[in-house]
């Protein structure tokens, strides 16, 4: 994919969450305008973003979402749910249609179709379908003109030669004005750069100061000087060149005989010079209104004074009754240059035309007046600059690329180890022996710091896993007829991006959960003497090495009766456990594999993933889950989850003289027993520890690899705890721990369930580590 | 450098930029018969422009730039272009 | 060598203008909001010509801009905004701020070069 498409994605995405949030938030909080600005500024960068690719559909929608959201900024509109669930219909769609964009590189056939649908629920708010493109106009206005006075800053003898030229050959020249105003530099306007870049130049003159200031007075930063100039560039040339100054610059095309009247003394009046402010086409603007007015008036006066009006004289006065014309909205037809039919124009749309309140100063004469702005603005040379925290964005392949790079270096330390021992034994060399170590122990402190820092590069805030939430709750409770309140707390808690990832589905599943049979209607909520609002709390917190996140209701409650019921029923527990267990074990029946059943699966709950698969994911992360429910007030299920998967702790063990890694968290002790000791109950070894029995396993046998233990060795014996349950594993030998990073099974072995991972050891050995719940469950199955 | 001033004759070089008006103002308010070398100057900032509108110094080379030397030099050789002076031919 | 600051909090609008940029040989700083840009300047970045967007979380461009021209060597460099179509009263409130002139989003190879020599004396 091409990289800037990709990098758009990537934007999207966040951009995508943010509008959400905030479109949410808003519903809540409609009067907000930071919240306001805040989805306003995500829309409008996504529309500016997408303009870039060829989406022509997705351009379009974001534009409409935008506007929606412009006039709710500027207070024209207030946000209702209506307009709240448009916009997230839209930014739903475009979701699917990046999910498409990332797949194909284009959008999918139907966009058209289903864009247009949502941009006129958009554009319902804003008064029908307002796709008013703000054509930018011509903000100079051009007319072939009586010749204004500033002509009189070029030389006579030029003029006079132009003139007769123009004559001759029937043509025309633009002749502008550019006043630059005084502060110009400081906005790093170059006047002379700008008018050495107008094409076919033909001359340009400088329109000096009223009066130059003396040397002493002299502020060589203020800009006294203008410059009229003459071309054949077209006004299309000139428009472009002085798009951002178009209030200093006045342009009129010319010919010979305008120029000649201008050599013989005939100067512009008024109209002309009124007819240059800008118009713009919006009939609302009281200040073009104004303008308008002006202009018609001044033609007006100009048409009743002078009797002998025609040519060039008569076409500038329709020009600018025209343009005024076109700035209140109406079109006029004037074709035909007659006196008395302009003269009628004018006085029909002065006639329609409310009176301004006050003529406004021809625009030129405003610029020149502002030095102490100036001076403001260009003096002022102290260091601005505040600093904030900065963040990096990194690619998270970087940082898994530097996650593996430390566990590289983890290997490679780990291999000074045994290249101490060899050292050693193999050469006989102690004292080399002992430095080796001595430098291993430097490097080890270098390495965990080293895999600290990356590690805490890899932490992401809670939030990250919550923020789908208020979607989530809103729709559903809506689709419900619930009223739920959702509270999250402690989204500032960091864990391991793998963890926070992982966290997503069982969070998902369990909020589910919570809203689809915890919560009750409000009616059943009322008259259970409970607030008609549920409330769902969300929460994180950091506790030591783990994060504990937590899902608590004030719904219905669990009935451990009938749960201890419906497990008997299932044959998941026997008569005598339907009699003995009590309520909280009650509970956690909901986590036995073949508890959630068919008739329980909702169209919310997701279909046959029942409470075992959440319990299944999250020991799958190395984390536990718990629940507690009181009948009537509510669930809590409690999700602990270790801090960071990155770093596992292995025990290495062989068996077969195969090493293979257990976690070093299930480890309770290592023992060496004579193999005597070793008892048999129900067809099961066992070892007796301090007087508990403790089942032993043959973890070759478990494994199938063909091992026989020498009769005169003591036996070596792992012993685990799993879910509270001491077993003994029987291994060829110990080893040590070590820090691994884990790799999940790859190829072949993926579906090797009884391990987790696999871990490169110093020695470039590739260690197996073990899923100890599995190898039991092999182990009792062989048995 | 854009700007080389000396005793009693600045080079202007290549692209004058606004950084140069103020030392280019100064040297000309300080230096009593100023002179001007323009050869290799291919633009002049506006501000650089009013300096020697201003300050009238001697203009003792003139640029080999198009623009500069055709559109800009007339300017400085003139009392502000309102003086009659060599007309040019016509466009 | 010109060196052209690129302010916006889109980070595909930056790779796509520092690309047309570096293209055409001119050096690039980008910044993701006013205030990381701000940071720079104050650190010495001496950038020829700022480009800015309009709308940024944290400092939106026009208060940028004001500051920027405050920064140490920036009070006549050439500074322009991005905006859109629809923006134009956000163009003369950026010109008061000090902003030169504006470009037009989505920005095309060509409008980008030509107004960098238009407002860039010898860029």
């Amino acid at each position: 994919m091409n990289p800037l498409l990709a990098q758009f994605l990537a934007e999207a995405a966040d951009l995508l969450t943010s509008v959400d949030e905030g479109l949410l938030q808003l519903e809540r909080d409609p009067g907000d305008p930071e919240l306001v600005n805040e989805v306003f500024r995500a829309a409008h960068t996504f529309k500016g973003s997408s303009g870039l690719f060829d989406f022509p559909e997705l351009t379009r929608l974001t534009h409409a979402a935008e506007d929606l959201l412009d006039a709710v900024r500027g207070g024209k509109l207030d946000l209702d749910s209506g307009m709240t669930d448009d916009l997230l219909a839209a930014f739903d769609l475009i979701r699917g249609w990046l999910a498409h964009v990332t797949q194909h590189e284009r959008l999918p056939a139907s966009a058209g179709a289903d864009a247009a649908i949502l941009i006129t629920k958009l554009r319902g708010p804003l008064g029908g379908d307002a796709t008013t493109p703000v054509v930018e106009k011509a903000p100079i206005v051009h007319v072939i003109a009586p010749p204004p006075e500033w002509l009189s800053h070029f030389e006579q003898e030029w003029l006079d030669a132009t003139a007769t030229w123009l004559t001759t050959t029937s043509s025309t020249l633009r002749f502008a004005r550019y006043l630059p105003d005084e502060g110009c530099f400081f906005r790093a306007e170059d006047p002379l750069h700008l008018i050495s870049q107008v094409p076919a130049l033909a001359r340009i003159a400088v329109v000096p100061p009223d009066e130059w200031p003396s040397p002493d007075d002299y502020d060589e930063y203020a800009c006294l000087i203008g410059f009229v100039l003459a071309t054949r560039a077209g006004h299309g040339e000139l428009d472009h060149l002085f798009r951002y100054v178009p209030d200093q610059v006045e342009v009129v095309e010319l010919d010979g005989d305008a120029l000649r009247r201008f050599l013989n003394g005939e100067v512009a009046p008024e109209p002309v010079e009124a007819a240059d402010a800008p118009v713009v086409d919006d009939p609302q603007d009281p200040a073009v209104v104004e303008d308008a007015y002006a202009i018609l008036a001044a033609a007006q006066t100009s048409l009743r004074d002078q009797q002998e009006v025609g040519g060039v004289r008569l076409a500038s006065i329709a020009h600018s009754i025209a343009s005024a014309a076109a700035a209140l909205g109406d079109i006029s037809e004037l074709s035909d240059l007659n006196a008395e039919q302009l003269t009628e124009t004018v006085n029909r749309l002065l006639g329609s035309t409310p009176a301004p309140p006050a003529a406004p100063p021809p625009p030129a004469l405003i610029e020149r007046s502002a030095p102490e702005e100036r001076i403001d603005r260009g003096r002022a040379d102290d260091p601005g600059g505040q600093v904030g925290t900065k963040i990096l964005k990194v690619d998270q392949e970087k940082v898994d690329h530097l996650m593996e790079l430390v566990g590289e270096l983890n290997v490679a330390k780990n291999g000074l180890t045994f290249l101490a021992d060899s050292a050693e034994e193999e050469f006989g060399s102690r004292v080399l022996s002992r430095r080796i170590k001595d430098q291993y122990s430097g490097l080890h402190r270098i390495a965990e710091e080293l895999q600290a820092a990356v590690m805490d590069v890899r932490m992401l805030p809670l939030s990250v896993a919550f923020s789908r939430f208020p979607r989530l709750v809103r729709d559903l409770s809506r689709r419900l007829g619930k009223n739920i309140e959702l509270v999250m707390e402690g989204e500032d808690t960091m864990a391991d991006k793998d963890v926070i990832e992982a966290l997503a589905d069982p969070l998902v599943h369990l909020v589910r959960n919570s809203l689809d049979h915890g919560i009750e209607l409000p009616d059943e909520r009322t008259a259970a003497g409970k607030p008609p609002q549920a409330r769902i709390t969300l929460s994180a917190v950091a506790d030591g090495d783990a994060v504990v996140v937590e899902i608590a209701d004030d719904g219905r409650g669990i009935d451990p009766v009938k749960v201890k019921r419906k497990a008997y029923e299932k044959g998941l527990i026997s008569e005598e456990e339907l009699e003995s267990m009590g309520d909280q074990e009650a509970v956690e029946l909901v986590f036995r594999a073949g508890f959630s059943t068919a008739d329980q699966v909702s169209d919310l709950s997701g279909r046959g993933v029942g409470m075992d698969a959440v319990r299944a994911s999250v020991e799958k992360l190395g984390g536990t889950v718990t629940m507690k429910s009181e009948l009537g007030t509510g669930s809590v299920t409690r999700l602990r989850l270790p801090l960071s998967m990155a770093v596992t702790q292995v025990m290495v063990v062989s068996v077969a003289g195969q090493r293979f890694g257990i976690p070093v968290d299930l480890v309770v002790e290592t023992v060496r027993v004579p193999g005597g000791e070793i008892g048999r109950v129900l067809h099961q070894d066992v070892v007796v520890l301090r007087g508990e029995v403790v089942p032993v396993i043959d973890l070759a046998a478990a494994l199938r690899m063909p091992w026989t233990p020498d009769e005169n060795d003591d036996r070596r014996i792992l012993i685990v705890s799993l879910h509270g349950q001491r077993v003994g594993l029987l291994v060829e030998q110990f080893h040590r721990e070590v820090d691994v990073i884990l790799k999940p099974m790859e190829g072949l072995l993926a579906y090797a369930d009884e391990f987790s991972g696999t871990a490169l050891l110093g020695d470039g050995l590739v260690l197996l580590v073990l899923n100890m719940k599995e190898v039991l469950g092999l182990a009792a199955r062989a048995a | 450098m854009p700007l080389e001033l000396h005793e009693a004759t600045a080079t202007l070089t290549d692209v004058v930029t606004v950084d140069e008006v103020e030392p280019l103002a100064a040297w000309l308010r300080a230096t009593e018969k100023p002179k001007v070398n323009l050869r290799r100057c291919n633009h002049l900032h506006t501000g650089a422009l009013q300096a020697l509108l201003l300050f009238r110094p001697k203009i003792s080379s003139a640029p080999a730039n198009a623009f500069l030397a055709e559109q800009v030099l007339p300017l400085l050789a003139g009392g502000n272009g309102t003086a009659s002076r060599q007309g040019s031919e016509p466009p | 060598m010109t060196t052209v600051m690129l302010v916006d909090d889109s980070a595909t609008m930056l790779m796509s203008l520092k690309s047309i940029l570096t293209k055409a040989g001119y050096s690039v700083e980008t910044a993701g909001h006013g205030k990381e840009a701000l940071e720079k300047l104050a650190k010495g970045v001496k950038p020829n010509l700022i480009i800015s967007d309009v709308n940024m979380p944290q400092m939106d461009g026009i208060t940028f801009v004001r500051e920027a021209r405050k920064a140490p060597g920036m009070r006549f460099t050439p500074m322009l905004m991005l905006t859109t179509e629809s923006e134009q009263t956000k163009r003369n409130e950026a010109k008061s701020a000090g902003a030169t002139g504006w470009l037009v989003k989505p920005v095309a190879p060509d409008q980008l070069l030509g107004v960098i020599k238009q407002v860039v004396p010898g860029a």
